[in-house]
């Protein structure tokens, strides 16, 4: 290329870059043309800007991050264990109130009607009498209540104890898979869903009883 | 969801976000360091994504924080020597020692002066110039009008036009020399 051809172009792609109206590919030639030996005089103190960039732009992360990064992942996982705890218990604590309401609902529905049909044949009876029924049914709804309370009640002291349990026992599981083989992040994860569940089972069929005990005790 | 999006949006940003940080610390190791203390951050805390509304920028935004207060506190006990290797490494070898001393001054006034531009010039001309992503992308990732980015990166160039066209050759020569004296 002419040298007078070569400098008019450089000037021209230069004014355009101060402008910005340069694409990427506009300013990638830009850098080679400034990267060149013989460069016009006036435009040699632009250079080390673009040699600048150039420079910038070569970094590259060493070998080595990557499997740091992915230890120090892991590690930070196994530490964020506990945090997962409380969305699972919250989600059986919906489960138990959902749970009392429906045993209520079905209380009172075999309560009424069980009042419901005798009321109809008997609309002529004494005052003394209705009030009388009236109070009894509204003391055996009453009796219906608080037992459903007392169970869910139960079931939530349970359900707590439960929790304690499970901690140890996801902890126990996040630490052998830790220990163990799994390097993937992503599949460590869901070996320790598949293991919480099956301790959510064993809670269940076993360990009944013996949450009970405990809660007794305190 | 936010474990995939911490390796689909996060990780593929961990080159550039080295960069963003090397620019500023001048230094690999500390660099590859701040990167991982981010992205250890970002994936202990990923139950809390949701309340941030755009994790590019916020991850730009915080690299280049963490890496000035890094700075800040080892601007002290730092020595010019990683870095000197650093750019010794990276220049050709059939430089002269001279025009390599002087392409380092250059190169450290232009640090300097893209240093002295406000948060959104010095983070979207890295964007353009180092990382070259196109305007929309750039507009995309920090969420703002592509209008606004030819703006900013206008003022960003015209800063250094200035500096390179005459106005600075005096300042040049006289850090020039400061540097020269710190080096021997």
């Amino acid at each position: 290329m002419d040298k007078e051809m070569k400098r008019d172009l450089i000037i021209e792609l230069l004014n355009k870059y101060w402008n910005c109206e340069t694409n990427l590919a506009e300013e990638q030639e830009l850098r080679r043309l400034f990267a060149e030996e013989e460069l016009p005089e006036e435009l040699q103190r632009y250079a080390p800007l673009f040699s600048y960039i150039e420079e910038e732009q070569a970094p590259r992360l060493s070998a080595g991050f990557e499997q740091r990064l992915q230890e120090s992942l892991r590690k930070a996982d196994t530490a964020v264990v506990p945090k997962h705890m409380p969305r699972r218990t919250r989600l059986m604590r919906i489960a138990a109130s959902i749970l009392l309401l429906v045993g209520m609902g079905v209380s009172l529905y075999f309560i009424t009607r069980q009042q419901n049909n005798p009321q109809y044949a008997e609309s002529g009876k004494a005052d003394s009498e209705v009030w009388e029924q009236a109070t009894d049914a509204l003391e055996k709804l009453a009796d219906a209540l608080r037992l459903s309370e007392e169970a869910s009640r139960e079931t939530l002291r349970q359900l707590n104890a439960m929790e304690i349990d499970w901690e140890m026992i996801d902890s126990l599981n996040s630490e052998t898979a830790a220990a163990g083989r799994d390097p993937d992040v992503e599949t460590e994860d869901a070996g320790e869903l598949f293991h919480s569940g099956d301790t959510i089972q064993e809670g269940v069929t076993t360990g009944y009883p013996e949450s009970i005990n405990e809660e007794e005790k305190i | 969801m936010k474990v995939d999006s911490f390796h689909t949006l996060i990780l593929p940003l961990r080159e550039k976000l080295f960069r963003h940080a090397l620019g500023i610390v001048r230094d690999r190791a500390e660099a590859e360091d701040i990167l991982q203390d981010l992205l250890l951050k970002l994936w202990s805390r990923r139950e809390e994504w949701e309340e941030i509304d755009n994790p590019e920028a916020y991850c730009y935004r915080a690299i280049r924080n963490m890496s000035l207060d890094r700075l800040a506190v080892a601007s002290n006990r730092k020595s010019a020597w990683s870095s000197v290797e650093e750019e010794e490494k990276n220049l050709i070898d059939s430089e002269s020692p001279h025009s390599r001393l002087v392409r380092k001054e250059q190169h450290a006034l232009i640090a300097h002066c893209i240093a002295q531009l406000p948060e959104r010039q010095q983070t979207l001309f890295r964007l353009r110039e180092i990382e070259e992503m196109s305007y929309r992308q750039i507009a995309d990732t920090l969420q703002i009008s592509e209008e606004l980015v030819k703006v900013t990166l206008f003022r960003a160039r015209k800063k250094l036009q200035e500096l390179l066209s005459g106005e600075a050759l005096k300042e040049k020569s006289r850090m020039g020399t400061s540097l020269d004296q710190n080096e021997r």
